[in-house]
């Protein structure tokens, strides 16, 4: 009886430790968003509208979200054609040795530290150049992005049913109409999602923008052969600032990058069962 | 050009952009040349970090990789680099990472898949997902300005007091900012990626196996320690790949870590990891001569390191569900 007793004591122990463990390992999100909304609520409620429009000057970060917008676009651009062709590729020849070579390499550039990213965009573009630019910034969230859009398009074109390719074929269509007129609309909803996410994960990303973007806060951002700023960024900037004041409007442009990023991510998270990051 | 025109020959000849019937496959002209591009580009960044790290090479031959020494001198003659305590750091750090991740990324797995009804499971999933999406400069400001105040006062500063004795707790807590802050906060960035492999691997255990564990009359917890037992590889391979994304990890790590050249075992004390140390150091590394070279150099360390982490992660999960499949 008394052993009875001690294994069903463990079993009590075990399942308060993992919910404890649980409860432990998601606090910390609830604890960031909160101190994030009510460190950075105020800031924004002070400033009112010339916050999110406003130059640093004014104390606003206007020119940093233009950038981040600005920044999603042009990487957009530039990732995404090759991102949807290799991912497709990956799709079509899943057995065959460059395929299978594409999905690992795939997944390795998923893994890879952003830091080498940035420092190759800024080896091979920021340094001919001679000055970093929105094009060296983006070039850099490109890379990054790649990976995403791409695993993410091999992932919605296998959950195509195998009997919509077989009757694509047997109307003798070639590869090229097969693939691109009927597969690729089939799954677009899952395409869609991979490429709402690349662009989530390029909307926070500080590290490769460290020596591409440059930085650009107190004036709008005219040319993208230029510099220009990120809200990530402009935090990063801000937190290591000893003054108070730098450190508020860190707290107020975490605050709209959350947003942001919520923005982006709760959608795309409610129309999907699983979403890897 | 004749010799470029064959070789173009050969390559397309190779890649069979004809099919049998000699028509030119659209769909690999298409494709091929984005796949080329993705993998000549990952060439050309192993290239550019080796071709950009060998004057370093020249210079000091590998001891810049065992080395404790940052002189950065306007004399260039004088100046001697070593990159000894930014690797440590990144070790170290990556390591209590993971150990913190490992308890509560399993007990997150086993709540989740065997605990919780479907709609606290799917929010648990969501939470997790989200954490693992969330711009890494907001745990970046939150660590430097939360964290490591909380964690100095509430756990360094108690440690430090009455074990000091022991080493690792041997190094006053001034700041707070260390290799512990650093590695707490990488460890609650990774858990969402080791929680999300493991979570999977746990619910991917066929049911007979629960059914036969249960049929012998064991408890949950009893049932759950076998169970545990035939993910073992899944957990392993799901802490190898969350060591290397907090290998790689820069930004957060270089609010918290203190950015100080050290080589200690002390948990306390501020340190360096290669990522922070080129987020740190490249803005004025063009000042002298012979820093850029050896920033490229811990670069292509950290190129190196990852690719292996995370190639050997990969590859041990992958066969792993092989074997599950079948």
């Amino acid at each position: 009886m008394s052993g009875y007793r001690l294994r069903k004591g463990k079993e009590i122990l075990f399942i308060l430790a993992i919910s404890i463990l649980t409860f432990v390992g998601i606090l910390p999100l609830f604890h960031i968003i909160v101190t994030v909304f009510m460190n950075g609520l105020p800031v924004i409620l002070e400033r009112g509208f010339t916050f999110l429009t406003g130059t640093l000057g004014e104390g606003g970060i206007g020119p940093a979200i233009a950038g981040t917008f600005i920044l999603i676009f042009l990487s957009s651009l530039i990732g995404l054609p090759v991102a949807l062709l290799v991912g497709i590729y990956a799709y079509e020849y899943p057995d065959s040795k460059i395929g299978r070579a594409t999905k690992t390499l795939l997944q390795i550039m998923l893994e890879f530290p952003t830091i080498l990213v940035g420092v190759f965009a800024m080896s091979v573009i920021a340094i001919p150049m001679g000055t970093y630019s929105a094009f060296a910034g983006a070039f850099a969230l490109a890379i990054i992005l790649m990976p995403y859009v791409a695993v993410y398009t091999q992932e919605a074109m296998r959950q195509i049913p195998f009997t919509y390719r077989e009757a694509s074929f047997g109307l003798g269509l070639s590869r090229m109409k097969v693939i691109f007129k009927i597969l690729v609309p089939l799954a677009k909803r899952g395409i869609l999602t991979g490429v709402l996410i690349g662009m989530a994960k390029v909307a926070g990303e500080t590290a490769p923008l460290l020596f591409t973007a440059g930085g650009l806060y107190q004036s709008y951002p005219t040319s993208i052969t230029q510099p220009v700023g990120a809200v990530p960024l402009l935090i990063y900037t801000l937190v290591q600032s000893p003054s108070k004041a730098d450190h508020a409007m860190a707290w107020g442009a975490s605050l709209v990058l959350l947003l942001i990023f919520l923005l982006i991510f709760i959608p795309v998270r409610l129309s999907l069962r699983e979403v890897k990051l | 050009m004749t010799s470029i025109k064959t070789s173009l020959h050969f390559f397309f000849s190779r890649c069979n952009l004809r099919k049998s019937t000699g028509k030119v496959d659209l769909f690999k002209v298409v494709t091929v040349p984005a796949v080329i591009f993705v993998f000549l580009l990952f060439a050309w960044m192993l290239g550019i970090y080796f071709y950009n790290a060998l004057p370093a090479f020249i210079r000091e031959g590998l001891s810049i990789y065992f080395e404790n020494v940052w002189q950065a001198a306007e004399e260039a003659s004088n100046e001697y680099y070593g990159l000894a305590s930014a690797i440590w750091g990144t070790v170290y750090t990556s390591l209590i990472a993971i150990i913190i991740a490992l308890p509560i990324s399993i007990a997150y797995s086993i709540f989740v898949v065997d605990y919780v009804p479907k709609r606290v499971k799917n929010i648990l999933i969501i939470v997790s997902d989200m954490m693992a999406g969330l711009p890494t400069i907001i745990y970046g400001i939150w660590g430097a300005f939360v964290l490591v105040p909380f964690l100095q006062k509430y756990i360094m500063m108690p440690l430090y007091k009455h074990l000091s004795f022991i080493p690792i707790f041997s190094s006053p807590p001034i700041t707070g900012y260390s290799y512990f802050s650093a590695g707490v906060l990488l460890g609650i960035m990774v858990t969402p990626f080791a929680s999300a492999i493991i979570r999977e691997a746990y619910q991917m255990i066929p049911f007979t196996y629960r059914e036969a564990i249960s049929s012998i009359g064991s408890t949950r917890y009893e049932a759950t320690k076998v169970l545990l037992g035939y993910i073992k590889p899944a957990i392993f391979s799901g802490l190898i790949l969350a060591f290397g994304r907090a290998v790689g990890e820069t930004v957060a790590v270089s609010l918290v870590i203190g950015n100080t050249f050290n080589l200690s075992i002390g948990l306390f004390s501020p340190g360096y990891t290669i990522s922070s140390l080129i987020a740190n150091q490249f803005g004025n590394a063009f000042i002298y001569e012979h820093m850029l070279p050896v920033l490229y150099a811990g670069g292509l360390a950290l190129f190196i390191i990852g690719l292996i982490v995370n190639v050997s992660g990969l590859y041990l999960l992958k066969r792993w569900e092989e074997i599950v499949r079948i």
